[in-house]
């Protein structure tokens, strides 16, 4: 599904040029579950970052599917975006002034599906979520568990391909934590492809395999099984 | 303490520049609109207020009624100043007869200037309380003398002294001057009278005086009094009523009588502000004005400070942090108050400052708009004060919601991120923004009505060909004598292509006559005509439209009884076919010969008066001459004057052009225009301000939001659309309110006027698009900018 090749990415301030990814290579196969490891700074959300096409490399070659994205423009990158891979947060990023119901709609809004097929799913998924009877609160009315539950649930309603993962449990107590992570696992058994970046060793057993990073290099990799 | 305040406010000024800017630029202009009509308004207050004796003064004035409208004027005849001496001399301390303020030509040996100034009786310097420079009040007791202003006598005889040199009147009279006054304010309504000379010399000047002296119809003169001490003017106004109608019957002038003259007194206090009649009802005048600026500046002023509290508001969320952060560390709410005051008057000093420049550098123009003379009263303590104390409240008033309500909030939840305003505390912030713009459009739609009022009066066919026209008044008879010789020389040298004399200019009727009988008159009508007599050119040197019958023409001996009625004057005399009907009046029988289209001479904005044009078989005061096109301006003006010269050496030829003194009929409404359009232009500026500095906060709290609709697949328009949105609906329900109410003050405004333009739709759709389309591109700046930026960015904020 994913196929990356040398990428490179740098950040650049006046005086000094940063490399945040330095010839990146590495291959995530579709109905994966991938754990991204390594310490603050190795490069770990810019690699997700442009999994996701939120951003785009400086050089190397990153195949979505076997199309090269790596040099689409902003508009193609959120076409493919919106319609294959679904984003959950460590802080949830929900929007506070839509309701739990709103918030999971808006990733279909912005597919153009219509308004009674909307509902249909959204449904679908709150209850897949059993968090149906909160359908009608807003974000701050819930806790951390209920509020990544939505995120997830925003993730997963236009059913993607792909969801990448940014340390899901990072706010969130154990047993909050192991809900989630036990979600995401059920996901990923229903054959969602899923690259989750995380600090937690814990968590990082649920996935099948461990990518770990330092100074923007692949170090390390782990089958699980 | 205050020094720790100030660095901090002077910090954060500086490090929102924009916020600062906004608030900072939108205050100074709302305090320089709100000083500039101060200034005005205080000059329009103090009108008159020069004269001591300003509670004392009043002008004896009348009601007629012609056709069932009553008519208001300053107007009255000669024998009501004996009159009111003799049978109520004891109300009044002086009572004084005078002329109309007109222009004459004063010359001492080879200087001739043309002032205007008034024949008085001799106790005006008394009545008006003159400040003299040279001599004393009772100058004018000697019938040949006159008294000048100060800055006549200093253009008339410069450091010479003035006293007791001999002065020439229109070249006729000779008179001394018994005395210099200070120069009469422009805020009075002598303003423009630069020299008294006595009422009895004026009284030789002409043969018909001596009639009029006696006569109670011909009101052509003023009558200005001033009480005695204690007496009440009302009771007296009510006693005089019907002194005119009583001593008009005892004449047996019927006619006169007929018009149900009321006379009345018109306080000092009156005379400016509230000049304005309606069929014998006060309506008030300039006050209108008056109320309408000031009510423009105040909100002007709100605009800014809604700006100032609505941008503190959004800024809200930001500052509770500090808040927080400040309160931890020790910091007790008086002193957050302090600190936040301190911003807001650090801002409005700021403000005042550069209003005070502002003001400065606008008030040149502003005078001139204004027609004022308006200044910055930099040495009157009392201006500062007011001044000041106005900026203090300014900036109390913008500062008193984020002092007060942002230093309540607890520190561990708005440290805990857990602020939430509530949905209530944008409510006020809308409400805010929905009146800034309501008055702002509620203010363009009145401009554009007043402008189009305007354009469209000044489109109207006049009746007469106004280019190349010019108009001069004459003094003496001296050209009359020389008409056809003046005529002949000037068709000569190529100057002018006509010349014509009359006794009204073009853009005035100056002589009035009812009482005239013509065939089928009905009983009882009563009629107003406008008599202008002419001579047999004036019709080619004016280019009228004849449109039935023909011109004046010297090849008929009779056309010297012949008479051409304009249109409104056939149709008021009901002939079907007026050419060669027969109009009778003082006891002499005048023949139609024609009919012309009307010609708009007094007000653009009425309707035209029925008029009668005759032969003049007298000196006329006026001459109308046409350029000849094909010659420059400037050289026939030249060679025109070097032969009025030749053959009248002693009377400057004094000339107006013609299109530009009827354009001067507009001054009032086009000042009116001007001075409104400069307020909505500058409030709608202060609203756009406030609207950008929203959006640009707005922009700023969602920055996490649009990142997530991004990452969600949200496009760039659909969050365009999404920023914008509220601002739209929040200037649509401004343009619903503003529309009606637009409409209501807008459809008073302009019924007093008989020629209106029409109040159509599409100026209120065309504001009200210009009103989205400017909040539009006010607030797409932000919208566009904050959709592009990348998501990447603002999600790793957090």
């Amino acid at each position: 599904m994913i196929k990356i090749t040398n990428l490179e990415k740098f950040y650049r301030t006046e005086e000094v040029e940063t490399i945040a990814l330095n010839k990146l290579s590495m291959h995530v196969d579709t109905g994966e579950f991938v754990a991204i490891m390594g310490p603050s700074g190795c490069g770990k959300s810019t690699l997700l970052n442009i999994l996701g096409m939120l951003d785009d490399p400086d050089e190397g070659s990153y195949v979505f599917n076997d199309i090269e994205v790596a040099h689409f423009n902003e508009r193609k990158r959120a076409d493919l975006r919106k319609h294959n891979i679904g984003f959950v947060f460590q802080s949830f990023n929900l929007i506070d002034e839509l309701t739990v119901f709103e918030n999971v709609e808006l990733p279909l809004i912005y597919t153009g599906v219509p308004t009674g097929e909307r509902v249909k799913r959204v449904e679908e998924v709150l209850d897949k979520m059993q968090i149906m009877h909160r359908r009608n609160h807003y974000p701050q009315q819930l806790s951390g568990g209920q509020q990544q539950r939505v995120a997830i649930a925003r993730a997963v309603v236009n059913k993607p391909k792909l969801i990448l993962a940014d340390e899901p449990t990072g706010n969130l107590d154990s047993s909050n934590g192991n809900d989630v992570m036990e979600l995401l696992t059920d996901l990923n058994e229903q054959g969602t492809t899923i690259i989750m970046v995380t600090h937690s060793e814990h968590d990082a057993r649920y996935s099948h395999r461990i990518i770990r990073l330092l100074d923007g290099q692949t170090v390390m990799e782990n089958i699980m099984i | 303490m205050i020094k720790n305040y100030l660095k901090i406010a002077w910090r954060n000024l500086v490090k929102n520049k924009v916020h600062t800017f906004i608030n900072v630029v939108g205050l100074s202009l709302g305090m320089a609109v709100v000083m500039l009509i101060s200034l005005w308004i205080y000059d329009e207050l103090s009108y008159d207020k020069y004269f001591p004796s300003y509670d004392h003064i009043v002008q004896v004035m009348q009601h007629q009624t012609i056709n069932h409208n009553t008519i208001t004027q300053v107007d009255i005849p000669i024998p009501l100043g004996a009159k009111l001496r003799q049978d109520y001399g004891q109300d009044f301390k002086y009572i004084v007869l005078s002329t109309y303020t007109d222009q004459h030509t004063i010359s001492h040996e080879d200087k001739k200037l043309n002032h205007s100034g008034k024949f008085m009786q001799a106790q005006a310097p008394d009545l008006l309380t003159l400040k003299m420079i040279r001599g004393n009040r009772s100058g004018l007791s000697d019938p040949s003398s006159i008294m000048l202003s100060s800055s006549l006598a200093k253009a008339m005889f410069g450091n010479a002294d003035p006293m007791n040199q001999l002065i020439k009147i229109d070249n006729t009279l000779n008179v001394k001057v018994t005395g210099v006054y200070e120069d009469m304010p422009q805020n009075t309504s002598f303003n423009d009278v630069a020299f008294i000379a006595p009422w009895d010399l004026f009284m030789t000047t002409f043969p018909y005086l001596k009639r009029a002296a006696t006569q109670w119809g011909n009101n052509s003169w003023e009558l200005f009094a001033q009480m005695n001490p204690g007496v009440d003017v009302n009771k007296v106004s009510a006693d005089i009523k019907y002194a005119k109608l009583r001593s008009i019957l005892a004449q047996g002038d019927k006619i006169g009588a007929s018009f149900n003259p009321v006379l009345f007194l018109n306080p000092m206090s009156r005379w400016h502000l509230y000049s304005a009649y309606f069929n014998g009802v006060n309506i008030g005048g300039k006050i209108e004005f008056v109320w309408m600026f000031g009510v423009i500046g105040l909100f002007v002023l709100i605009l800014a400070c809604i700006n100032f509290m609505n941008l503190s508001t959004a800024r809200s969320e930001k500052r509770a942090k500090e808040v927080g952060v400040r309160k931890t560390l020790g910091s007790d709410r008086k002193q957050l108050i302090g600190q936040f005051y301190t911003e807001s008057l650090l801002m409005s000093s700021l403000a005042f400052a550069i209003s005070l420049i502002l003001v400065q550098l606008a008030l040149p123009w502003f005078n001139q708009v204004a027609d004022k003379q308006l200044v910055i009263l930099w040495d009157a303590p009392v201006f500062w004060i007011i001044a000041i104390i106005c900026s203090l409240l300014t900036g109390i008033m913008a500062g008193s919601y984020p002092a007060l309500y942002l230093s309540s909030f607890k520190p561990v939840k708005v440290l805990k991120g857990a602020f939430n305003a509530g949905p209530y505390a944008k409510l006020p912030r809308k409400v805010l923004v929905v009146l800034q713009f309501t008055v702002s459009i509620t203010l363009i739609i009145g401009t554009v009505v007043i402008f189009r009022q305007v354009q469209f009066t000044k489109n109207r066919p006049v009746g007469y060909g106004r280019e190349g026209l010019i108009q001069a008044q004459l003094r003496t008879d001296v050209i009359h004598k020389h008409f056809d010789a003046i005529k002949y020389d000037l068709l000569k040298s190529g100057a002018i292509t006509n010349i014509a004399e009359s006794n009204s200019p073009l853009t005035g009727v100056w002589q009035r006559e009812s009482g005239l009988s013509w065939r089928n008159k009905p009983a009882g009508l009563q009629d107003d005509f406008g008599i202008i007599p002419v001579s047999f050119d004036f019709g080619k040197t004016v280019n009228w439209k004849v449109i039935d019958g023909r011109d004046f023409s010297k090849e008929f001996i009779t056309d010297s009884s012949g008479i051409i009625l304009n249109e409104s004057a056939a149709r008021f005399m009901n002939f079907s076919h007026p050419v060669g009907e027969t109009v009778k009046k003082d006891g002499r029988n005048y023949k139609i010969i024609g009919v012309v289209k009307d010609l708009v001479m007094a007000s653009p904005y009425e309707r035209v008066t029925p008029t009668i044009f005759f032969i003049i078989d007298f000196p006329g005061n006026i001459v109308s001459i046409r350029i000849n096109p094909n010659i420059s301006t400037h050289d026939a003006i030249a060679k025109i004057n070097a032969i009025f010269q030749q053959y009248d050496p002693d009377s400057p030829f004094d000339y107006q052009f013609t299109d530009s003194e009827y354009a001067k009929k507009f001054d009032d409404e086009e000042r009116t225009g001007k001075l409104a359009g400069f307020f909505t232009i500058l409030a709608i500026f202060i609203s756009c301000l406030g609207l950008f500095g929203m959006a640009s906060f707005m922009a700023e709290q969602r920055t996490k939001e649009i990142g997530i609709r991004k990452v969600l697949g949200a496009s760039v328009f659909s969050l365009w659309q999404l920023m914008s949105q509220e601002f739209v609906v929040l200037v649509s329900i401004s343009i619903l309110i503003a529309i009606p109410t637009a409409y209501y003050f807008m459809h008073n405004w302009i019924r007093h006027y008989y020629y209106q333009a029409a109040l159509s739709w599409w100026i209120f759709v065309i504001t009200a698009l210009g009103g989205l389309l400017i909040t539009l591109v006010t607030v797409s700046y932000q919208g566009i900018k904050s959709a592009l930026t990348n998501p990447v960015k603002s999600l790793r904020n957090e």
